[in-house]
């Protein structure tokens, strides 16, 4: 029992760690341009097939294809700020509606390109299978899992050591204050937006070898991701990592106690839950008077 | 209301019921019948978003809601069409009150999330809960409306061109209540709490129990519309209810117009009618509406009402001078 706990635990951190980076980038936008993009979870589904296709059609390495898939992502994602949320800035409903409308219309492009049906990928890494004493688990899980660790540590130092994420730190704190000083808010905006995409692509191109590419692939680390910010607070970056992983360990081992059909629901209970009991997460401030 | 356009709304009401007798073509009434049905939940969701500003993206779950509700009374516990529709209506409005409770503590982003968690908890419960919804197959055998007698006639609603008559008196009855509530003292409210909450609760206004008010009746028309749906499909799908087709009922309210009377039945019938007419492709169909939706938040966010308003007004103007 001990044994398949661990082994949840860690099945749990691999799916927590892809929530992570839908979270992550969400979590970015909204702190500093404060909209909620409901399109995430497809740009991280176009993220998994673009790195699908640059890694069959292309080159033959998957570390290449991702990071190719992630600089088309970032090039997407300023594309997208540009055209769509920058003109409806300060229009907080007009910008979500939009961000719905980017669904339907990226997940069914997807599907126009590709197909309905699901690619498969199987890497070499796939077959690959570590032991940690009892537990088992295939190199790509620990992959997974490094990659996103690297990338949060990366962002954090990025975020607070770098000229340019203080810039984003200080514009999310106070846009006004940000620009008195100087600091390029609309440079900030898109490559906030950039950062963000690209990370959502790294989190497709990771997921899809381990189960498989279809249109749909985004949607539950959308709403998992969404759920993690909430427990980790929203706009809070420790919080969004931290709650991505919990929800993913939560629902990982909550498979060997309760049915399978409601793994999903849990979720979005935790979510309402989290939101009447403690609005402002666990390491969120309330802001705005938002809650 | 001039005398010309108090006699317009009779007349096209009157040309949508000529449909069956100008055109037999099965293929023409089917896409009408799927336009009224949409208009319905569509109306719901109208008087939450469009005139009291709830964006709700769970909405077509509590047309679900309904749906299921109607499709238990009526197959297994054997109650009238027309009882189980009203009991559906008002199970969903209930619903819609007790979940509109509690999502009406958030505001802006912190609402969607929430009300985007019920329709998915709700889809969860639709696809899950065997025993009583039949699960992900769907739930079959669902009875089209008792036939009517009218004198010496009798109207069956298995044929098309009668069951679209009876779904466009639906639609059109929806669409006279949010009229009558839209002007009345109740719709005057709702639209102050859109325009300004806190100067609504300045002046008196109880605005929490308003939002619910709203969100309960616009959940109950959603549930009506849900059992007239299902029982033309003759199957309760889960599907049918999905976060997807939330989002299509918020694309349906926004590109007819948002907070305009017609608004739900002109965005319906472009979203069901426009890819039929274009020959659309399924798939290119959604990629052609979802940008759509991008393009008309930035040009013209007040749908396609908001558009033929400003075009009368530009000729009214031009006429003037």
């Amino acid at each position: 029992m001990l044994a398949a706990i661990a082994e949840q635990t860690v099945n749990g951190l691999m799916m927590g760690s892809i929530y992570v980076l839908v979270a992550l980038g969400m979590v970015l936008i909204y702190g500093v341009m404060h909209v909620l993009n409901f399109g995430h979870g497809v740009l991280f589904a176009v993220g998994g097939y673009l790195a699908h296709f640059f890694f069959t059609q292309l080159t033959g390495s998957y570390l290449l294809a991702i990071a190719l898939s992630a600089l088309a992502l970032m090039a997407i994602g300023v594309l997208l700020e540009r055209a769509v949320f920058r003109p409806l800035a300060h229009n907080l409903r007009n910008q979500v509606i939009a961000s719905l409308g980017l669904i339907l219309a990226i997940e069914n492009l997807v599907i126009v390109l590709w197909g309905p049906n699901a690619l498969q990928l199987r890497l070499p890494a796939n077959a690959v299978i570590l032991n940690l004493g009892p537990i088992h688990f295939s190199l790509l899980h620990a992959l997974t899992i490094g990659v996103t660790l690297l990338l949060v540590v990366a962002l954090g130092a990025f975020l607070k050591y770098t000229r340019f994420g203080t810039a984003i730190r200080a514009t999310s704190q106070s846009r006004e204050a940000a620009q008195v000083v100087g600091i390029p808010v609309t440079r900030v905006y898109w490559s906030t937006f950039a950062i963000a995409c690209g990370i959502a692509a790294i989190g497709g191109a990771l997921l899809g070898p381990l189960f498989l590419f279809f249109p749909q692939m985004g949607d539950v680390p959308l709403v998992k991701g969404l759920a993690g910010i909430l427990l980790g607070g929203m706009g809070s970056v420790p919080g969004a990592v931290i709650g991505g992983l919990a929800i993913g360990v939560a629902e990982s081992v909550s498979t060997l106690f309760l049915p399978t059909d409601y793994k999903d629901s849990i979720a979005f209970m935790a979510m309402v839950v989290i939101l009447l009991v403690r609005p402002q997460g666990l390491f969120g401030v309330r802001v705005r008077g938002e809650a | 209301m001039t005398a010309p356009r108090m006699l317009a709304w009779p007349a096209l009401a009157a040309l949508l019921y000529a449909v069956p007798a100008i055109t037999s073509d099965p293929y023409v009434l089917h896409v009408l019948v799927l336009a009224t049905l949409w208009t319905i939940p569509a109306i719901g969701l109208n008087l939450m978003m469009g005139y009291t500003g709830l964006v709700s993206l769970g909405h077509m779950g509590f047309a679900g809601a309904g749906a299921y509700l109607g499709a238990v009374l009526m197959v297994d516990a054997k109650l009238g069409f027309w009882w189980s529709a009203l009991a559906a209506a008002l199970g969903a409005g209930l619903l819609g009150a007790a979940v509109g409770a509690i999502c009406l503590r958030f505001r802006t982003h912190f609402f969607m999330i929430v009300t985007l968690a019920f329709g998915l908890l709700l889809f969860s419960v639709f696809n899950n809960w065997d025993d009583v919804t039949r699960g992900a197959v769907g739930f079959p055998g669902i009875p089209r409306p008792p036939a009517i007698n009218f004198g010496e006639t009798t109207v069956r609603f298995g044929p098309l061109p009668n069951f679209y008559r009876l779904a466009l008196t639906c639609a059109l009855a929806m669409l006279v209540l949010q009229w009558l509530l839209v002007r009345s003292d109740f719709g005057r409210v709702l639209m102050a709490i859109r325009q300004d909450e806190r100067l609504a609760q300045a002046r008196g206004v109880n605005a929490a129990a308003y939002k619910i008010a709203a969100f309960a009746l616009g959940s109950a028309i959603a549930g009506f519309g849900g059992v007239l749906t299902v029982s033309f499909l003759r199957v309760a799908a889960p599907a049918s209810f999905n976060l997807a087709e939330s989002i299509n009922a918020v694309l349906i309210v926004v590109l007819g117009g948002a907070g305009s009377l017609a608004g739900p039945a002109l965005g319906a019938l472009v979203f069901v009618a426009l890819p039929e007419y274009l020959r659309m492709a399924a798939e290119w169909r959604l990629v052609v509406f979802g940008t759509l939706l991008v393009l008309a938040m930035r040009f013209a966010p007040d749908g396609l009402a908001g558009l033929a308003r400003a075009a009368a007004g530009a000729l009214r103007r031009r006429g003037g001078t």
